[in-house]
């Protein structure tokens, strides 16, 4: 059974922020509570400190998705069945379609948010990959301030961010690409629907005249959380665009993987499943 | 320990439950209002047999809690009836061997209306989709799956 617990629905931003700003520490925000709930109901230390829930799910303010200045805009209370229905989302940013069909069932999709799910920052999440790759900034909203920050830098450790405990997301951007970007997100779980990521990848290619000219990759569940490859990429970037290439940085990617997270007894199992699978997905979108 | 009250309506009429704020949607169903249609299964919301309405969209009724529904339109099982009369999925989940033990019918039924209502003319792998959250450990998916279609069929008659 969920612990007794004081329930607060604020009327607006303002009111939340307030709330929020008189017991940081105590509080805790819900949307969708498809992780906070069931959490909560199994007694999972992590929610053991708060006093209080502050719902935000009915707040209109931050269910829009719109296109401004060529940023796709998405609310914070968004939920994973508005992203997949959104033609703007369909249209700019497929991995974050595919990525968002493939959470849970329908009926966590119908609840669940995008922010909820970052801000959750399970190693399995399956929309970080494909915003990491996206670059997506996030708006952090707390009663004296507002900034936007980098996703890739707002995710600090399994289930952390850098958020205080005053801050909530009110939105994110991701700035749309041109069109001559190709990608592609993938996941293996352990049955097609209702599953939790075991491997997950996103990828961007820009290609011009054969030749790379910009790649994003960022890994899901395959590392601790979330997270773009840098090094890598600036390795492929210029690079003409062949068979040995894409061979080489399949290579790599498991290399850096390996670094990330040391030698785990799935390692023998989970490492050429991914270069391979890597590999395909280059090969694809390149294709 | 703390009480909230809240106003909704619930397969169709307008109700005010005051209960406790820890309480989940299900909870209220089931211990509040005694409508014991709603199962609770793994109560963590993957097995979907909690599946309600809500706003007409599917959702774990073990996942949303009592604060959460305020204003809201809830459809259970109980709603699914029409003058004492079952409706057509249900005759036909009957008709097609899709229950067995039971256990799971109320959330396959509510996933399977939610998807009709969406879309008259569903897929195959539409439906799978619709009912992914919804385990079901006796007759399997086949018969499920074709009680879904042949009403489909029957109801763009």
């Amino acid at each position: 059974m969920i612990p007794s617990i004081d329930f607060i629905q604020p009327k607006n931003i303002e009111e939340l922020l307030s709330l929020l700003n008189n017991f940081p520490d105590e509080s805790c925000i819900i949307a969708g509570g498809t992780d906070i709930i069931p959490g909560m109901q199994q007694g999972a230390s992590r929610f053991k400190k708060f006093k209080r829930l502050i719902d935000i799910h009915h707040l209109p303010e931050l269910k829009l998705i719109k296109v401004e200045d060529g940023v796709l805009i998405i609310g914070a209370g968004v939920t994973f069945s508005d992203i997949i229905k959104s033609s703007l989302t369909q249209n700019h940013f497929p991995l974050l379609t595919k990525a968002a069909s493939s959470v849970g069932s329908v009926q966590i999709r119908n609840r669940a948010t995008i922010a909820g799910n970052f801000i959750n920052n399970a190693p399995c999440a399956d929309s970080v990959p494909p915003l990491l790759v996206y670059e997506a900034m996030v708006r952090i909203h707390s009663f004296n301030n507002q900034y936007d920050i980098a996703l890739k830098d707002l995710l600090l450790k399994p289930y952390q961010t850098k958020m205080e405990p005053n801050e909530i997301v009110t939105q994110i951007s991701l700035p749309i690409l041109s069109e001559t970007y190709r990608g592609e997100f993938y996941k293996l779980g352990r049955r097609q629907g209702v599953a939790i990521s075991r491997i997950s990848i996103a990828v961007l290619i820009d290609i011009h005249q054969s030749r790379i000219m910009d790649i994003r990759i960022a890994s899901g569940a395959i590392t601790p959380i979330g997270k773009r490859f840098p090094e890598l990429e600036k390795f492929a970037r210029q690079k003409k665009l062949e068979i040995k290439l894409l061979k080489e940085l399949a290579r790599k990617l498991g290399k850096e993987i390996l670094i990330t997270t040391g030698l785990r007894w799935s390692t023998p199992y989970k490492l050429p499943v991914v270069q391979q699978i890597f590999f395909q997905l280059l090969s694809n979108i390149t294709k | 320990m703390s009480h909230v009250t809240i106003n909704f309506m619930l397969n169709g009429e307008n109700i005010t439950v005051t209960t406790r704020t820890n309480y989940r949607l299900l909870d209220i169903l089931r211990e509040d209002l005694g409508l014991t249609g709603t199962k609770e299964g793994c109560g963590i919301g993957e097995c979907g047999s909690c599946t309600v309405l809500l706003n007409g969209r599917a959702v774990n009724s073990c996942l949303i809690l009592a604060g959460q529904i305020e204003s809201a339109s809830i459809t259970t099982v109980e709603g699914l009836e029409n003058e004492g009369k079952i409706h057509l999925l249900q005759q036909n989940f009957l008709k097609y061997g899709a229950i067995q033990c039971g256990f799971c019918t109320p959330g396959m039924l509510l996933s399977a209306y939610a998807l009709l209502n969406e879309n008259p003319n569903p897929t195959e792998s539409g439906i799978k989709e619709a009912i992914a959250g919804n385990l079901c450990r006796c007759t399997g998916y086949k018969q499920i799956i074709e009680a879904i279609q042949k009403t489909a069929e029957e109801m763009n008659l």
